[in-house]
């Protein structure tokens, strides 16, 4: 009977793809080997989340964000290195263009509960999954972003 | 690089993308429908073709790509496995075999971060997206040569323990020059103390002697005791080391029997301070015994209750015939031995220490030390009666299970407890003059309540970490949550760091015996001594580059740079005359992309985790439409 629901379930939300896709920024020396130790633990986590590999997310312009949000991203987890980062002055550099992305969130009506920043290291099971499932909530509670001006996202790509 | 027509032509998109999806037998298959993800690959973007082994990582698997990028199929490369931590080089020396250049390669990582996570559609779903981004980044992947620098051939080794001196001994071998630095007067470590060792008994001592003399002996090692490294900096293949050496003579220390002491009255009369540039770092820094707390078995509370440590010392400087043993003048009629003192400590059960920290591993040699002690003792004096009360016996390895037979033989008695009940140790008041009482309630009786009176308790006391706080903030360590140094895999790559050029050797690693200390240290010696041997090494090229034609000579990228002199303005010529350009110096870039996220018109990027790519990833992560479900 579960496993039916389970299933049907899957199929709607595969078929209608409107999927709350939540984006995880995780620095390739401690936050994406935190998620790959979550995997080894095999604690599952939602299926929504797409972890990409950075070297230092002081790359991101604010910009980046901000399209990501137009392209329909819901929300935006950044797993750095906290105050390990092996780039010494990133980790400042970087949480202070944080807040200038939430100004111009604000500006943009766009709930600033969809990004956050927080330090994940190589074995932080627990705080991975605290902050994954936190993120889902806020995107399951808010829906995908409707941004205010709507502007087309920067897509270079063509659907097949 | 720098020509602009070249740059242009290769920012042009891939055509030719290969996708290889693994099943790891069964690992990502149970989970994820790989066939169907390669259905959905074969219609994304510029993919050529998308192809499916059992294992991709096995010859057979890495042959499917060889022979595409020979045959000219493809020219970008997407593997979809497990974690790009395991075999990311295997797959890039893959594409080298073929001739082509590893950096057009990009990782799918649909095991730790899919097939283990998540179950059903939502997996395949999940698999498709993962590969779809990566089928983004590789399309603008551009070929890249990795950036050399010269590499000293010298190692350093910290800690002159038994791994230490096993390390410096094999790296000399090799033909490096090599520097070992050890902060007490004495080599040898921890095991000096330990008279005659488990499983075959050999004199620790002689050990320990024959390999000092091995680095004293050989001309390339040059030993430097009483210091410690007080500065460290630089990159894999030259770091330079601050090394303070102290006046402290030799009695500030506890020496063990087994020590060597090198440099004996030697003094050093003034202390000392010295650059060592060295290519590799090798830490052999070691283990610290647990020491009990006052009350944890009767320890501080009753002279009677000793650590092992304290007791394989007493036991070697006994000097009685008879057949009891006699410690300090006392007859041990008696005793007990207790296993798993400060390990194996269990939320809940056990009380954490002051910062809130059990010792949850098992530290692996104190049963077959406490055995080794309890034959020993029962050889010789076979009248001491022993009781020896355990959790588990874990005397796992070639001669040690040995050891308990050999105990059991010798009538020592066991005597089971479990985690949540331990045996109490309390004052004897049963009218005998026997000091002391232990309690136990038996698994080997049915849960007995068993009391033993006793004159000596022995507690089998394990390792700890030792305090390298320091090393670990200057050459920024990852630990592990028992605190002990931490590999980047247990077991692919189980002496090496995340830092580049740094390896571990020994019980600085997690507890484990002298043969497996010997091991690990031979292990990263070899390591090191591969790593630096051909005088030059390869780094990633992971580094930022201008587009001349877009840089419009803000300095923005300057101010932001986190690295003295990875970035600098040029006067250029260009065909407005002389203009201010931004330029990247590759060698001392740390590729953090401080820059890249400045720049007003995106003219400077990282060279294999370009903006661009990210930007490209997520649009096929959103690409809903690309996916065909
Ligand atoms: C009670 C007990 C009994 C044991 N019995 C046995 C046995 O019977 N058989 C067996 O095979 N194994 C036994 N072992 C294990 C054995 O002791 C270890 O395997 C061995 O000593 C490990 O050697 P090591 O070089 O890794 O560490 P250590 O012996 O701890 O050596 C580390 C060295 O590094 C130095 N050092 C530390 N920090 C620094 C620094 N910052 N700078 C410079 N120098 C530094 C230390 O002074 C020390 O000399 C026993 C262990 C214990 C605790
Ligand atoms: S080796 Fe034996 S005594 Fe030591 S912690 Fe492990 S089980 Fe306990
Ligand atoms: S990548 Fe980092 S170190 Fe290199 S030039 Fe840019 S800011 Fe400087």
């Amino acid at each position: 009977m579960l496993i039916t629901e389970n299933l049907t379930r899957n199929f709607l939300m595969a078929t209608t793809v409107q999927e709350n896709k939540i984006l995880i920024l995780a620095t390739e020396s401690c936050a994406y080997p935190g998620a790959d130790s979550v995997g080894q633990a095999h604690s599952s986590y939602p299926a929504n989340t797409y972890i990409l590999r950075v070297r230092a997310p002081v790359m991101f312009p604010e910009r980046f964000y901000l399209d990501c949000f137009k392209k329909g991203i819901s929300g935006i987890i950044i797993m750095s290195c906290g105050e390990e980062c092996p780039y010494e002055g990133a980790y400042h550099a970087m949480a202070k263009r944080i807040d200038r992305v939430y100004q111009m969130m604000k500006k943009l009506d766009i709930d600033i509960r969809r990004l956050r920043i927080t330090a994940i290291c190589t074995v932080c099971n627990r705080p991975f999954l605290k902050e994954v499932n936190m993120m889902n909530d806020i995107v399951q509670e808010l829906g995908p972003p409707v941004l205010k001006e709507s502007q087309p996202p920067v897509t270079e790509q063509e659907p097949a | 690089m720098t020509d602009p027509k070249k740059m242009k032509k290769n920012k042009e998109k891939s055509e030719k993308i290969g996708v290889y999806i693994c099943y790891c037998g069964g690992n990502i298959s149970d989970h994820v429908d790989v066939e169907k993800v390669r259905e959905a690959a074969e219609k994304f973007p510029g993919v050529a073709v998308a192809r499916t082994n059992s294992f991709m990582c096995s010859d057979p698997g890495q042959e499917l790509i060889i022979e595409d990028l020979k045959n000219g199929v493809v020219d970008r490369v997407v593997v979809a496995s497990c974690a790009p931590s395991l075999h990311e080089n295997t797959f890039r020396s893959a594409i080298t075999r073929a001739g082509a250049n590893p950096y057009i390669y990009d990782h799918a990582n649909i095991r730790e971060q899919v097939s283990w996570v998540l179950h059903g559609d939502k997996a395949t779903y999940k698999a498709e997206k993962l590969v779809a981004a990566a089928t983004g980044k590789a399309g603008l992947l551009e070929p890249l040569d990795p950036i050399r620098v010269n590499a000293r051939k010298h190692a350093t080794v910290i800690g002159g323990g038994i791994a230490g001196l096993k390390a410096a001994r094999v790296l000399a071998d090799r033909g490096l020059e090599v520097v070992l630095i050890e902060k007490t007067p004495f080599l040898g470590g921890n095991a000096a103390g330990l008279d005659t060792v488990a499983p075959l008994g050999e004199q620790c001592s002689a050990l320990i002697a024959e390999l000092a003399k091995g680095v004293l002996e050989h001309t390339a090692i040059t030993v430097l005791t009483r210091s410690e490294v007080v500065g460290f900096n630089g990159y894999v293949g030259n770091y330079n080391l601050q090394v303070k050496t102290t006046l402290s003579s030799s009695s500030a220390f506890d020496k063990a029997a087994g020590h060597v002491v090198p440099f004996e009255g030697d003094n050093a009369d003034t202390p000392t301070e010295q650059n060592v540039k060295t290519g590799a770092v090798v830490l052999a820094t070691g283990f610290r015994s647990y020491q009990p707390k006052t009350g944890e078995y009767g320890f501080d509370d009753h002279r009677e209750v000793l650590t092992l440590p304290e007791f394989i010392k007493q036991l070697s400087e006994v000097n009685c015939s008879g057949d009891i043993l006699e410690l300090n003048g006392r007859k041990i009629r008696a005793m007990a031995v207790i296993h798993c003192v400060g390990s194996r400590q269990i939320p809940g059960i056990h009380e954490e220490d002051e910062n809130g920290y059990l010792n949850e591993y098992c530290s692996r040699t104190c049963c077959s030390s406490i055995l080794h002690a309890a034959n020993t003792v029962k050889e010789q004096f076979p009248k001491t009666n022993i009781y020896d009360l355990y959790r588990d016996i874990r005397t796992y390895g070639r001669g040690q299970e040995e050891l308990y037979d050999r105990a059991a033989r010798n009538r020592v008695v066991f005597l089971r407890f479990e985690a949540g009940n331990s045996p109490t140790v309390s004052a004897n008041d049963d009218g005998s003059d026997y000091a002391l009482k232990v309690t136990i309630e038996d698994g080997l009786t049915f849960s007995e309540e068993i009391e033993v009176p006793v004159d000596l308790v022995v507690l089998a006391t394990g390792m700890e970490a030792g305090d390298v706080s320091d090393l670990v903030s200057m050459m920024k360590l990852p630990v592990g949550t028992d605190k002990f140094l931490q590999e980047v895999h247990p077991k692919l790559a189980p002496v090496e760091m995340s830092v580049s050029g740094i390896f571990l050797a020994g019980t600085a690693q997690a507890p484990m015996n002298i043969s497996e200390a010997c091991n690990g240290a031979a292990a990263a010696a070899v390591k090191t001594a591969s790593l630096l041997s051909k005088g030059y090494l390869e780094l990633d090229p992971y580094v930022a580059a201008v587009d001349q034609d877009l840089c419009r000579g803000t300095g923005a990228c300057v101010d932001a740079c986190l690295a003295d002199g990875a970035l600098e303005m040029i006067d250029a010529e260009t065909e407005n005359g002389t203009e201010k350009k931004a330029r990247v110096v590759p060698a001392l870039c740390l590729g953090c992309g401080a820059c890249v996220a400045v720049c007003p018109t995106g003219a400077i990027d990282l060279k294999g985790w370009s903006l661009k790519q990210y930007e490209a990833m997520v649009d096929m992560i959103v690409a809903d439409e690309l996916i065909d479900i």
